[in-house]
């Protein structure tokens, strides 16, 4: 499904290559946990798996479509519909409130049904525990509930694959829990899960762990 | 819930309310500044243009001492009248060498009988007139009959009549406005001198006795023959007339006046390019500004899908409406300056200056809008095409 090939990642002005010559192959319905030190390269792999960072060598294929050579139409396909990436950090638009936030992304590409994704949006919310919160700004939200946000936002056009950075870290207990069982609930309808972890919950949930 | 596109662009343009309040200022100066320029220039030129054909003869003769008045007159409107016997006209007139030539009367009004400041009045011969009679022509194509007048641009009239040293005149025309003297002065037909001359002796005339009676000019204008030789018909004046006259040359001081309007409208094109260059630099900065603080949200709109080509129409968009904005706003506060205060920065310049008409300000604003928005959205593209171009994740990165 998602194949990765001799990817070798050296950043700009760093004398360190973060990746080298790395082969990885993501199977429909897994649970792939990375795992490893810090600055072992865990969130750079995601990311170029994911599509949003060129390695120097090597391809990343999804479906037998490999990513970097394709449109920035193409590619901007993949990213709305099937790849759903959650970044380390919460990002948001300031200006927006946390349900235009999920959903505003969305609305400017080929999805003409707004109003349905305003709805599934929100019974997310529900789903995750923060319903009553989908008219607050990011900044007004704890790190636990941007973090939730953030997961759906990424999940809304039920993408094939979630590439996750993180995505407990930092949270408590209760909170880590909802998010794996959400993700859990997530492969179980036939979808994929790649994250990137420290979390011990995370690699118990996940169908594979890989040390990079 | 933002759901409409407008609202989500004013929304985008509000979250970075700081520089895009900058960016606006910016193009609003820039704008007001180049409005303002093209309009002094237009109305340099256009007064320039009126005041060569005013000063349509070769040679004018004045007083003896009046030439520095005179030329004032002809350049700045200033209001000046001097006088000299009327034969002198009949004894020019008919000297070899001249092809054509007519005399005028200055006379100064009472500010109180009229208007709101002192006006010219302006005696002419429409039978020989070649100067400011095909000018009134260009309105009033009849002859002026009994006591009517016609009136400068400047001149207020009420119920179709002009007062003057008591008396009501009607007036049967309005010219086009100049920017020169021409718009605060008041002509008639020679014919109605004596009559207008009893009515300001009535009121306190400061002419003399002497010159009422011997009749009086206060100038002769003269177009010579093209084969005649400028030296030998003034010395032949001289011969004729003595040593009374002084010769102001019209056209030369329209030479020396196109000498100024090329200085001073050099002055301002520099003036302008140093501030407008001044301006796209800041331009650059805050475009810079604004787009490396949109950069995550750029990334991470990427990363949810958002092609690039999309992206770079939404930033274009956003900064057309912020360009359109500051341009129009600026070319606007610039009218509210540059047009009530015509009068006063024509004085400054000490030159003709005709403001433009609401058509060609409006046409002028609108090429100024378009030049404006072309550069402001010009000097974004570059930062607009990088914001787009960097590698979602290295930007994410980066701000993490």
């Amino acid at each position: 499904m998602l194949l990765a090939e001799n990817i070798s990642k050296r950043y700009k002005n760093s004398r360190r290559t973060v990746l080298e010559k790395v082969n990885f192959k993501l199977e429909e319905g897994e649970f792939c946990a990375i795992t490893g030190e810090s600055g072992s390269g865990k969130s750079t792999i995601l990311a170029v798996l994911a599509g949003i960072l060129r390695p120097d060598s090597g391809k990343v294929c999804l479906d037998d479509a490999d990513l970097y050579a394709l449109s920035d139409k193409d590619l901007s396909y993949i990213h709305q519909r099937k790849i759903g990436y959650v970044p380390q950090a919460n990002i948001f638009l300031k200006q927006y409130n946390i349900l235009d936030n999920i959903v505003f992304p969305y609305l400017s590409g080929d999805t003409k049904n707004g109003q349905e994704l305003f709805e599934r949006a929100r019974a997310h919310l529900e789903i995750l525990g923060i319903g009553d919160l989908w008219d607050r700004y990011p900044y007004e939200l704890s790190g636990g509930e941007q973090k939730r946000a953030c997961l759906i936002r990424a999940l809304l056009m039920k993408p094939q694959i979630v590439i996750c950075d993180e995505p407990t870290t930092g949270l408590d207990g209760k909170t880590g829990k909802k998010i794996l069982t959400y993700l859990d609930e997530y492969r179980k309808s036939g979808k994929t899960i790649l994250a990137a972890t420290h979390d011990d919950h995370v690699k118990a949930c996940a169908t594979r762990v890989w040390n990079i | 819930m933002s759901r409409k596109k407008g609202n989500n662009l004013f929304k985008n343009i509000a979250s970075h309310g700081f520089y895009n309040a900058c960016l606006l200022a910016t193009i609003l100066i820039l704008s007001a500044i180049l409005f303002a320029s093209a309009v002094i220039r237009q109305s340099l030129n256009t007064g320039m243009k009126n005041m060569k054909k005013r000063l349509g003869s070769d040679i004018m003769l004045v007083p003896k001492g009046a030439k520095e008045n005179a030329e004032d007159l002809l350049l700045e409107g200033s209001r000046n009248t001097f006088y000299f016997d009327a034969s002198i006209y009949e004894k020019v007139s008919s000297i070899d060498g001249i092809a054509e030539s007519t005399s005028q009367i200055f006379l100064k009004s009472l500010s109180a009988d009229c208007c709101s400041s002192e006006v010219e009045i302006v005696f002419f011969d429409p039978e020989t007139d070649f100067v400011v009679g095909p000018w009134i022509e260009e309105e009033y194509a009849k002859t002026l009959s009994g006591n009517q007048v016609i009136v400068g641009n400047s001149i207020t009239v009420e119920n179709g009549v002009i007062r003057l040293f008591g008396q009501e005149y009607p007036v049967v025309a309005k010219m086009a406005k100049t920017g020169t003297a021409l718009d605060s002065s008041v002509y008639f037909s020679k014919e109605t001198m004596p009559d207008v001359i009893a009515h300001a002796e009535e009121k306190g005339s400061f002419l003399t006795k002497e010159q009422l009676e011997g009749g009086i000019i206060s100038s002769v204008f003269i177009n010579l023959r093209s084969e005649a030789k400028l030296e030998k018909v003034l010395e032949t004046v001289h011969q004729t007339i003595g040593d009374i006259f002084d010769v102001v040359y019209p056209k030369q001081l329209n030479t020396s006046l196109a000498g100024n309007l090329s200085r001073i409208t050099g002055i301002v094109d520099i003036i302008t390019y140093a501030l407008g260059g001044l301006l796209i630099v800041l331009l650059l900065l805050f475009h810079s500004l604004i787009m490396k603080g949109r950069k995550q949200e750029v990334a991470l709109l990427r990363i949810l899908g958002r092609t690039r080509k999309t992206l770079i129409r939404e930033l274009l968009s956003e900064v057309g409406v912020i360009s359109l904005s500051g341009t129009i706003i600026g070319c606007l506060f610039s009218m509210l300056i540059v047009f009530p205060f015509g009068t006063y920065i024509g004085m400054q310049f000490q030159m003709p200056y005709l403001g433009p008409s609401f058509a060609k300000a409006l046409l002028t604003m609108l090429l100024i809008v378009l030049f404006v928005s072309a550069i402001s959205l010009l000097t974004s593209i570059l930062f607009i095409l990088h914001v787009t171009h960097v590698e979602p994740y290295l930007a994410l990165r980066r701000e993490e």
